[in-house]
């Protein structure tokens, strides 16, 4: 039982993050029916901005637990936040409206070229910049007092810090991602230019600003991820995007894509049964080694039996 | 709701074709048709009009398994219809688009024989290895498509990309795609949309000889001139539900159809307007 | 550059222009009998007076043309005829001269990196700098030509044929001259005149007459092409280097074709297509009998190659038939998170995580050369005195199965089933309303791209001599995607193109080869917006990306009659 308790907290906890990725490739599918496959480079990019404010602030090490929780951390969130938000809303100028009315290739072969783009810039250039490491190896990622090290026991079951962190942050965007859909101004306009983007236009929505607010949205979450993930696994790489963002994705189609409540729901049922395949699949396969074989299997499964997902995708009538 | 009509009027007695009895549709809340029971019988020519958002073209989605009718059923010479528009077509009904819905890319013949695909069977073994089928097949459905294209008067423009048309001439191309499916039953979503008067009557004609190979036609239309003339029975929807059904006159005559038609916004022999599309205003530039 | 000068000015001024565009291009021609550079080192030693260097002579291939295009109107103002409309000789002209300048700032950068400083330039250098400045300032005043419309010229097909036949032997030479190049400045010098020229011959409008020659003589081009790449390796004397440069860049090819029928031909993204070619090139791998092999049979290397594109194909199956019936979207992370699944299966599959097939990361190495009949293509042959190396003997293997390929991917895209992946493309919900199975069109075209990759697999396997999970990663795929997207969805030339560019360019410019990833993926971006149709466009993929531009339309509907392509179902209308 505590085995299993256990299990569910890691599972829960891997969940967060990828439900906090999750959530940038749901809102922007639901408004402009775009995957878009640089998310995964946003959430990378976040964690490179973290670092880099780190590096900004004199690489503290020696901050009391209060000073790092209530300045570095928010720092280090803000700074991942600007850099990914930027890089967002950049490739969303630059690469994907020109597109919007191009057939539905062009943008996704756009956003392959995107991806790619951003891990190759961030391995050659982050050194670059005077003092920085060299990013075509992993960067071990700054420990914040007070969320590394330690961690808190419940009988048998231990949480890490950094799980908690990502546990809490996903509590509070959710609280957050709840007000700005139902009570800001934005955020409605952005749930109906997803119902329908002509009628939106007429009632006088600028779309592109919803469309943008969609991409910063996602990246700011993404960051917030970032951050969570270099606490987690202490390093951060130019390739790290590359399999979350594809655990994201599978975390959104499982919830329903254009579901928000739904990437936080799917992101946490598929860190769970992530975490359960690893535990409870006997012999060989269930070795850690084959966990994201599951995890797309799960991908592949979901789509075959429930297609819309867990709790509903967004139907587009082309009818 | 459900009406059958024998008033032995100049109704065809023929077997009956297409059978939809008691369909309703609905979309969360909105009930877009409503237990509608419709018939058609081989050779018969039939009109479905009604106020716009009546529920006619998401009936003939319906009918053609584009939807899955949230009750109700369809059968077709008495089987029950798979709600696969491909097996539809392959049953033997085929469609047209209210907003034209051609592969515009496509010339003029090759449109029309994306429409035989149904009917022919070369498979990627016989394509690849150019075997006699293949070649066999090509020649037969080029020949036919242009038989097609000649029946609708379009044999001048085999090779000209279905963009390029003038819009009538699309609409009539849409024609002799369905067409080039053999179906028995024919289903046309506003034909004449569009259209100027001369164009209207190409189309009247066109549909009679339609008519007289042997085709039953279902076919939705704003122009009650049009339809009057053409249609030996006539089923008006209003509100998702038949509001009455019978032979022209009957109908025309009706108080409470032009009450539907008065009472709704669009007046009657103006033709609606279709869903804001280019093909739309080009048609009227080159008209 | 049209809102710089108007077009009053550009008509008034056209003939004092053009005089002076001859000046700037004798000027270039003149500069190559001078020395360019101080030093004896750079290029191809450009260094002496009056004895241009074989570089300076393709140099002048550029003014010369120049010359032609400013002359030729000039002195025959009003004796032309319909030769005036025909061809675009002012665009073509201002093309010329912005490529000329082009190459001579490739070749004046080069001296001043390669020796150090712009003072190594000698005289040559800035009189060809200022003959080219000069051209193009004046060309900048001729008023824009019509679009040419060469391909209304009617030619006895004896020209035709000709002109084919002429066109593939400049390939054949070109290409064995272009990889002889060791330095990447010559590369870069020789490849931008190439270019060049093309680019002017194409403003020209040679190129659209040239395809509807090709249509109209389709065995002629189809036959010349193979001889040519047959006769390929005859002219590098045995080299070895230029050979493996050369089979690289047709297994390349060869799975960017595959992968062209899935993105080009149906308009699927397929972003897992390497490991498909990766699955065929472990199962080549297992049954081929090398001592790391897992499993103990070797069966003839026809069956070896027939499994293999099962296999792969069995996985475009399993991964195609729940995705297809989704949406497009989906089909695309699905194929990526395969890719993936692939990598790490490959990797598991040690004794260790997994049962023992492909031993983990080490992979199968070793794997033995093919022996077809008796002719071991490890070993080198003497053919017409010529070496012909092991890697001349794989490229003519790979040159087989690009065959194959071809004729699939033309069979099918000329073809009932073709026209039905174009009605997909095009409408699917339409298609499937007039009765096209698309849900099975799409699967045949997946799993049969998955088949071809599978091929392609089992002889890279050989060729490579080693297999390992690494080699086959989602990287590898976007390299793919790039070569279609570059050289032209839905074609085949515009994909040999696209794949020889992104193979060829990092092999012989080293020095970029740590940013090839960088700029490819830019690339795709940068296409995507502004070229969607790529280098080489297929008609209608061209109109279906250019969707608001009716003019294009009518344009390509009339060279498409020229063609006759879409009337005739015979396979002699392949229209590469």
């Amino acid at each position: 039982m505590e085995y299993f308790l256990q299990q569910l907290i890691n599972g829960l906890s891997l969940g967060a993050l990828y439900a906090l990725i999750a959530v940038g490739y749901t809102v922007v599918y639901g408004i402009v029916q775009l995957i878009n496959f640089a998310h995964g480079e946003i959430f990378m990019i976040g964690a490179f901005g973290a670092y880099a404010t780190w590096m900004i602030l004199g690489q503290p090490t020696d901050w009391s637990t209060t000073m790092s929780l209530l300045v570095l951390l928010p720092a280090m969130l803000i700074g991942g936040m600007v850099a990914s938000v930027t890089v967002a809303l950049m490739t969303e100028r630059f690469a994907y409206r020109p597109l919007r009315n191009a057939p539905r290739l062009a943008p996704l072969i756009t956003a392959i070229g995107v991806s790619v783009f951003l891990q190759e810039f961030v391995r050659l250039f982050y050194g670059w910049v005077p003092g920085f490491p060299d990013a075509k190896s992993a960067i071990p990622f700054p420990s914040v007092p007070g969320l590394s090290g330690e961690s808190l026991q419940f009988g048998e079951v231990l949480i890490q810090m950094p799980a908690v962190f990502t546990l809490a942050a996903l509590a509070v965007c959710s609280v957050f991602l709840w007000y700005f859909v139902n009570r800001t101004k934005t955020g409605r306009a952005m749930v109906a230019t997803s119902q329908d983007p002509d009628t939106a236009r007429l009632m006088g929505i600028n779309v592109d600003r919803v469309i943008m607010a969609a991409f910063a949205l996602g990246a700011a979450l993404a960051a917030i991820a970032g951050v969570a993930h270099g606490l987690r696994y202490g390093n951060i790489d130019f390739r790290m995007g590359f399999l979350a963002g594809l655990k994201a994705f599978t975390a959104a189609v499982l919830g329903g894509i254009g579901n928000i409540a739904g990437a936080v729901v799917g992101g946490l049922v598929l860190g769970v049964a992530e975490a359960m395949a690893t535990s409870f699949i006997p012999g060989q396969f269930g070795s850690s080694a084959w966990k994201d074989v599951w995890a797309f299997a799960l991908l592949i499964l979901v789509l075959v039996f429930r297609p819309e997902g867990l709790l509903g995708a967004k139907v587009v009538d082309r009818a | 709701m459900s009406q059958t009509i024998t008033d032995g009027h100049s109704v065809d007695t023929g077997t009956v074709l297409l059978g939809a009895s008691a369909v309703t549709m609905r979309f969360g809340g909105l009930t877009a048709v409503n237990n509608v029971s419709l018939n058609v019988h081989s050779g018969e020519i039939v009109g479905l009009i009604g106020p716009n958002g009546a529920g006619k073209t998401t009936l003939f989605n319906c009918l053609t398994g584009l939807y899955r009718p949230t009750s109700g059923e369809v059968r077709f010479l008495g089987e029950v219809l798979p709600p696969k528009p491909r097996l539809v077509v392959r049953r033997g009904m085929a469609r047209t688009f209210q907003n034209i819905r051609l592969f515009h890319n496509m010339t003029a013949l090759e449109n029309v024989m994306v429409g035989m695909y149904s009917r022919t069977q070369t498979n990627a073994i016989d394509a690849v290895f150019r075997l006699p089928r293949h070649r066999r097949e090509e020649l037969a459905s080029t020949e036919r498509a242009k038989e097609l294209l000649d029946f609708v008067g379009l044999s001048k423009a085999a090779d000209t990309l279905s963009r390029n048309l003038p819009y009538g001439d699309q609409r009539r191309l849409e024609i002799a795609r369905a067409l080039a499916t053999e179906p028995k039953l024919l289903l046309l979503d506003e034909p004449t949309a569009g259209m100027n008067p001369q164009e209207t009557r190409q189309a009247e004609e066109l549909i009679f000889r339609i008519r007289d190979l042997g085709l039953a036609v279902l076919v939705i239309e704003h122009d009650m001139r049009f339809i009057f003339n053409l249609c030996d029975r006539v089923c008006c929807l209003v509100r998702g539900e038949v509001l009455i059904e019978g032979p022209g006159e009957v109908v025309q005559n009706d108080p409470r159809v032009i009450e539907a038609y008065i009472g709704s916004s669009e007046t009657d022999d103006e033709p609606a307007v279709p869903a804001a599309d280019e093909p739309e205003q080009k048609g009227e530039a080159d008209a | 550059m049209n809102v710089i000068i108007p077009d009053d000015v550009k008509v008034r001024f056209r003939v004092p222009a053009r005089i002076i565009g001859l000046v700037g291009c004798t000027l270039m021609i003149a500069s190559i009998f001078m020395s360019w550079s101080y030093g004896h080192t750079v290029l191809d030693d450009v260094g002496y007076w009056g004895a241009p260097s074989p570089l300076q002579l393709y140099y002048a291939v550029l003014p010369v043309l120049g010359v032609l295009l400013l002359a030729v109107p000039l002195l025959g103002r009003g004796r032309l005829g319909r030769w005036a409309k025909l061809v675009a000789w002012n665009t073509s002209a201002k093309t010329c001269a912005i490529w000329s300048l082009a190459v001579t700032a490739v070749m004046i950068a080069s001296i001043a990196i390669g020796l150090g400083g712009l003072v190594n330039v000698d005289p040559g250098g800035w009189v060809a700098l200022a003959g080219a400045l000069i051209a193009v300032a004046s060309t900048l005043f001729l008023p824009d030509s019509p679009d040419p419309n060469l391909y209304r010229l009617k030619s006895p097909q004896w020209v035709q044929i000709l002109a084919i036949v002429g066109v593939m032997a400049v390939l054949l030479f070109g290409a064995a001259y272009l990889l002889n190049f060791e330095n990447a400045d010559q590369f870069l010098t020789f490849g931008a005149s190439v270019v060049g020229v093309v680019m002017v011959l194409r403003q020209f409008g040679i190129f659209s007459w040239l395809s509807i020659a090709a249509a109209n003589n389709n065995r002629v081009l189809v036959t010349s092409a193979f001889v040519v790449a047959f006769a390929f390796p005859f002219t590098q004397n045995g080299s070895d280097a230029n050979m493996s440069i050369a089979s690289q860049v047709l297994i390349f090819a060869a799975t960017a074709l595959g992968l062209n029928i899935v993105v080009g031909l149906v308009g699927l993204l397929d972003l897992g297509y390497i490991a498909f070619l990766g699955a065929g090139a472990f199962t080549a791998a297992i049954l081929s009998g090398s001592a790391f092999a897992t499993i103990d049979w070797v069966p003839p290397f026809w069956l070896t190659v027939l499994i293999a594109g099962t296999v792969s194909s069995l996985l475009g199956l399993l991964i195609g038939a729940p995705t297809l019936r989704v949406s497009g979207d989906y089909l695309a992370i699905v194929t990526l998170a395969f890719g993936e699944i692939f990598r790490i299966t490959m990797n598991n599959l040690d004794g260790n995580d997994g049962p023992n097939l492909t031993n983990g990361s080490n992979g199968i190495s070793a794997i033995p050369d093919l022996n077809f009949f008796g002719f071991d293509f490890g070993k080198a042959h003497v053919i017409f005195g010529i070496d012909i190396g092991r890697f001349a003997n794989y490229y003519w293997l790979m040159l087989v199965v690009i065959a194959i390929i071809i004729v699939v991917f033309m069979n099918l895209n000329y073809s009932r089933i073709g026209r039905g992946w174009v009605a997909i493309r095009e409408d699917e919900l339409a298609a499937e309303a007039m009765g096209v199975n698309t849900f099975a069109l799409k699967l045949l075209a997946f799993a049969g791209g998955a088949f071809l990759a599978g091929v392609a697999g089992a002889v890279k396997a050989h060729y490579d001599v080693s297999v390992t999970p690494d080699q086959y990663v989602f990287l590898e795929s976007a390299f793919l995607l790039a070569a279609v997207v570059l050289g032209g969805m839905g074609t085949v030339m515009g994909v040999l193109i696209g794949a020889t560019i992104l193979k060829l360019l990092p092999e012989k410019l080293r020095f970029f080869s740590d940013y090839r990833l960088l700029l490819f993926g830019l690339l795709m971006v940068i296409m995507m917006r502004f070229r969607p149709e790529g280098i080489i466009a297929d008609e209608r993929r061209q109109l279906e990306f250019h969707d608001e531009d009716d003019a294009l339309a009518v344009e390509i509907q009339e060279e498409m009659r020229a063609k006759h392509v879409h009337l005739n179902p015979e396979p002699k209308e392949w229209d590469l």
